[in-house]
């Protein structure tokens, strides 16, 4: 009895800090190889998980938006103009692409959270395509399908973060800005009221919950957190278009949230920090590649539905049970 | 003028039918098993390889080549309902993600096994039918045609049969059919199979006109979708009605304003018709 | 991302039995689209450095001052986008370290590249259309194939001249490209004295152009124009527009893809096309090409492969000239001082200061042809300066 008592008890809490230091070593990997494509690599895996870490806030509304992409094409969008017109600094744009982003979503949210379920994956999909036509046909905005190229790198107080290593650190702090909300807003009262609203809709309009509202706000965060991410990535690749936003970059956030685990709080880290480096490791069989995509994706919807996040719990439990 | 609107009205009404064919695979798929096939458009490109095998490599006529397409493609969906959609009978959004998966899966299969370059399909029909100045292309007229036969055929099968029948108490109500004595266990694969084979066979007969490769599957994947969500997912009424209207909307703002119009135009239309009448123009209230 | 080795196994025997001058490996990318629509372009880019790279190696390898390199390619896809180009061209800068890559195929991946390949003095070769890829601040873009800018003007004035068009239409996918060639052929074919009365803009995938081809049609136009398209998209306006009974000129004023467009359309609605050829089968050199890019591949021959083998084998001699491999600098250098270079399609020289403000561009001799039973039969030759 006490035996299982203490498992209980520091058991989670022991796991929680082995993870921790799994993390952080993981965080500097780049560090010890040196290697200056692996600092790409680990920078495109924080811009990934931020951008599937807004994904997931609108998941946990139990809503699944394909127009993920268009979010993160707005913030980049509007943090490059701003930048670029306005002279306006980038560590000012990337918040404005956020606000932008987030302000966007509020808007149109209210309407569009009225489907459900596949109908509103359906409505963004189609939003993502409208997003990129529109985009397209405005280039003295967008630069039209020759997109806008020689975009300012970030910089900091005046310091430009030219090279890959400077970047890195300011990319994990954004990470760990952006995982910090998403820690916030799950055990806080949001995520409860969240929890609720995926659980059973009709049960928490219910018992007082504001289900429609609590829609938005979820839709609203995730987008916003999809503006930062996409602005992000503008000014660190240098590069944009409205193709760069299309359908299949909101399918492959899809893919990194469902793989991580739809429902877990470090499911879009988890899911970022294995399909992001994963082409590294299948040089050999680049044909494969996105055939065992296809196939993980598969295969984690059928027997791990709480994703990698959610593999230890699986396995314990499975454990407990023999 | 009038010359204008009269080829973009017989051009539409040959794009509305072609439409429909992809459409109506994927709509029954919906109503049938609850799932949105992202994977719909791989089998559009499957079904066009097919016959290009069929035609080319083997030499078989194009009527059996259609054929033997169909009962592969039949077969092809049993085989994909067991090994992926089957588990998720029950969750509609899982079923979809996983239907992305799948899509990968095909899409990329294809071009190990036939590279990315697309392939020459001899033309199964050369020449025009002219009507003072209209003109219909005899290889479309073709196609049309044997669509609209197929089309036929399906359709007497849904109204006609036991297993078209069953189809259909399952499209209105899952658990009332199954009270009914409806068995799953067939009649899932079989609406699956049946939907994927009316993308295979669309590909089939668009082959000789559009050409064949791995990557043709996205635009009918689109174009399906834009006719299910106009004429409500499940309905196959209103997926005829949707088909009809897209190709005229598609063919008049093409001709008389711009292609790019043309594309703002249907998605703008889509949310439109999304937000008002999330059923569809003839679908049934329940989102 | 694939990675092709390509060493031949005689050379190493060769090297073995002389074993007296040092040995190393000069890597090389290949940062081409290998899936999807710009595919068969990028396949022949790559195959291109490898056939390049076969010879110097079969030849023992390049002498470059006292060493001897095996030439070893390193290919990468991009799949035609942008953010996947940056990637791989980081990966091939940082961690595979080489100091030439053969690419990018589109316009929107060279741009996205170049703040990383020019800060790091790697020498590119791309084929993207856009007139921003060259530049007086881009010194080690090259682009080793003649563009739509660079043929057009001649050859339009040809074709208004001699099949008396007056006006035309023409279809461009809705992407950098498409927009960079309409502006050029538009102007060019005003200068010729013909209008393009009617340009239609669509989505890349689109592959139904009944619409846009009965409105152009009804338009009355003498000729229709297939620059900028894909090869297969070009196929399909092609037997679309004679579906549809058009009988007037059909004209490809760039972009090699005859072979593709034939497969697509067929004979019949490709007869008497006129078209834009690099590649005159008279040349023993060009023809030779040919035959060993089907044997070794077993696919019909990209139309831009032979400008990239030659544009590779051109950079192997600024190597030898330069006397470096490491010094890309003084390599760019004497890349852009090689003139009326002996290139399997003919005598190749660079030009584009004036256009670009570099002389990075490619200047090679071309062909008006006319298709004739699904085969290219040459009606003019070219010159920057006209046709004949």
């Amino acid at each position: 009895m006490s035996s299982a008592l203490t498992r209980t008890t520091s058991g989670p809490r022991a796991m929680a800090l082995l993870w921790a230091v799994a993390l952080v070593a993981v965080a500097l990997i780049p560090w010890i190889t040196g290697s200056t494509f692996h600092f790409h690599i680990a920078i495109m895996v924080c811009i990934s998980a931020m951008a599937t870490g807004g994904l997931a806030v609108t998941a946990w509304v139990g809503q699944l938006s394909l127009a993920h992409a268009a979010f993160a094409g707005i913030g980049a969008y509007t943090s490059v103009l701003l930048v670029t017109r306005l002279d306006l600094p980038v560590l000012l744009g990337l918040p404005a692409g956020a606000l932008v982003a987030g302000g966007v979503a509020f808007v149109i949210g209210a309407p569009l959270l009225r489907l459900r379920g596949v109908y509103f994956v359906l409505i963004t999909f189609a939003l993502n395509e409208l997003f990129r036509l529109v985009m397209l046909e405005i280039p003295e905005y967008s630069g039209g399908s020759s997109g806008i190229a020689g975009i300012p790198k970030i910089s900091l107080f005046g310091a430009t973060l030219s090279s890959y290593e400077a970047v890195y650190p300011f990319a994990l702090v954004c990470l760990a800005l952006v995982m910090g909300l998403l820690v916030l807003i799950r055990k806080g009262q949001l995520g409860r009221r969240f929890g609720a609203v995926e659980e059973n809709l009709a049960l928490a309009e219910a018992s007082g919950i504001p289900t429609a509202r609590t829609q938005n706000l979820a839709f609203t965060i995730g987008s916003a957190i999809a503006g930062f991410a996409g602005a992000f990535l503008a000014h660190y690749v240098g590069f944009i278009s409205p193709e760069t936003f299309g359908f299949q970059l909101s399918v492959s956030y899809v893919i990194m949230l469902v793989t991580g685990g739809r429902l877990a709080l470090w499911g879009p880290l988890v899911g970022a920090l294995f399909l992001t480096p994963l082409p590294e490791f299948l040089r050999g069989a680049v044909e494969y590649q996105h055939i065992i995509y296809g196939v993980i994706l598969i295969a984690v919807l059928r027997f791990l539905p709480q994703g990698l996040a959610g593999l230890p719990a699986q396995l314990s439990r499975k454990e407990g049970r023999a | 003028m009038s010359f204008l609107i009269a080829q973009s009205l017989i051009n539409g009404v040959i794009l509305g039918t072609l439409y429909l064919l992809m459409a109506i695979g994927f709509t029954l798929a919906f109503g049938v098993m609850r799932i949105v096939n992202f994977a719909h458009g791989e089998f559009y490109m499957i079904g066009a390889f097919c016959a290009l095998i069929g035609v080319t490599w083997l030499g078989l006529p194009y009527p059996v080549t259609l054929a033997l397409t169909i009962v592969f493609a039949i077969l092809m969906g049993a085989v994909v309902e067991r090994l992926v959609f089957r588990p998720f009978r029950n969750d509609e959004l899982s079923g979809m993600i996983a239907s992305l998966g799948l899509a990968m899966i095909l899409q990329h299969g294809a071009l190990i096994l036939f590279g990315p370059d697309p392939q020459a399909f001899p033309a199964m029909a050369t020449g025009v039918f002219k009507w003072g100045a209209l003109i219909v292309p005899k290889s479309r007229a073709l196609a049309l045609g044997i669509g609209i036969v197929i089309l036929l055929i399906f359709y007497l099968f849904l109204m006609h049969t036991r297993h078209g029948r069953a189809l259909r108490a399952l499209v209105q109500d899952q658990e009332v059919a199954a009270v009914f004595g409806v068995r799953l266990e067939i009649m899932y694969p079989l609406g699956l199979g049946l939907g994927i084979a009316l993308a295979a066979v669309a590909g089939g007969l668009m082959a000789p006109l559009f050409g064949v490769s791995p990557f043709i599957g996205a635009t009918p994947l689109l174009k399906a979708f834009i006719v299910v969500i106009l004429g409500g997912l499940g309905s196959i009424p209103g997926a005829a009605l949707a088909a009809i209207l897209l190709g005229l909307i598609e063919s008049f703002t093409s001709s008389f304003v711009s292609a790019s119009a043309a594309d703002i135009v249907t998605f703008a239309l889509v949310i439109g018709v999304l937000l008002v009448r999330p059923a569809g123009l003839l679908g049934r209230a329940e989102a | 991302m694939k990675r092709t080795t390509i060493l031949a196994a005689a050379s190493a025997l060769a090297m073995v039995a002389t074993g007296a001058v040092a040995q190393e490996t000069l890597k090389i990318g290949a940062l081409v689209t290998m899936s999807g629509a710009g595919a068969s372009w990028g396949n022949g880019m790559k195959r291109a450095a490898e056939l390049a790279a076969e010879d110097v190696n079969e030849a023992g390898g390049l002498e470059v001052g006292d060493t001897t390199y095996q030439v070893e390619i390193i290919a990468y896809d991009d799949s035609y986008k942008a953010n996947e180009a940056v990637t791989a061209a980081n990966r091939l800068v940082f961690e595979d370290e080489v100091k030439y890559i053969i690419g990018t195929v589109g316009s929107a991946p060279i741009l996205a590249i170049q703040p990383i390949t020019e800060e790091n003095g790697v020498i590119t070769m791309t084929l993207g259309f856009t007139a921003q890829a060259l530049g007086a601040d881009k010194q080690y873009t090259f682009r080793p194939n003649p563009t739509t800018a660079e043929v057009a003007q001649p050859q339009i004035d040809w074709i208004v001249r001699t099949q008396g068009v007056e006006t035309v239409g023409a279809l461009f996918p809705k992407d950098e490209t498409g927009e960079a060639i309409a502006e050029d052929l538009s102007g060019a074919y005003e200068q010729a004295g013909a209008t393009l009365v009617a340009t239609e803009f669509f989505e890349r995938d689109r592959v139904d152009f009944i619409p846009l081809l009965t409105r152009i049609i009804a338009q009355g136009v003498d000729a229709i124009e297939l620059d900028g398209n894909s090869p297969v998209t070009a196929g399909q306006i092609v037997q679309q527009a004679r579906d549809l009974g058009f009988e007037g000129v059909i004209i490809r004023t760039g972009g090699p893809a005859t072979q593709e467009i034939v497969n697509v359309a067929g004979e019949a609605a490709t007869e008497g096309m006129f078209v834009h050829s690099a590649f005159d089968p008279g040349v023993a050199s060009a023809k030779a090409y040919e035959e060993r890019y089907v044997e070794t591949y077993d696919e019909p021959m990209n139309g831009f492969s032979p400008f990239f083998y030659d544009g590779t084998k051109m950079l192997f001699q600024a190597m030898q000239d330069a006397g470096t491999v490491e010094d890309t600098e003084a390599v760019a250098t004497a890349y852009e001082n090689i003139s009326d270079y002996e290139g399997i399609l003919g005598t190749m020289n660079w030009t584009g200061s004036e256009r670009y403000g570099i002389a990075h561009q490619l200047d090679s001799p071309f062909y008006i042809a006319r298709v004739t039973g699904g085969e290219e039969e040459i009606v003019a030759r070219c010159t920057s300066t006209g046709c004949e």
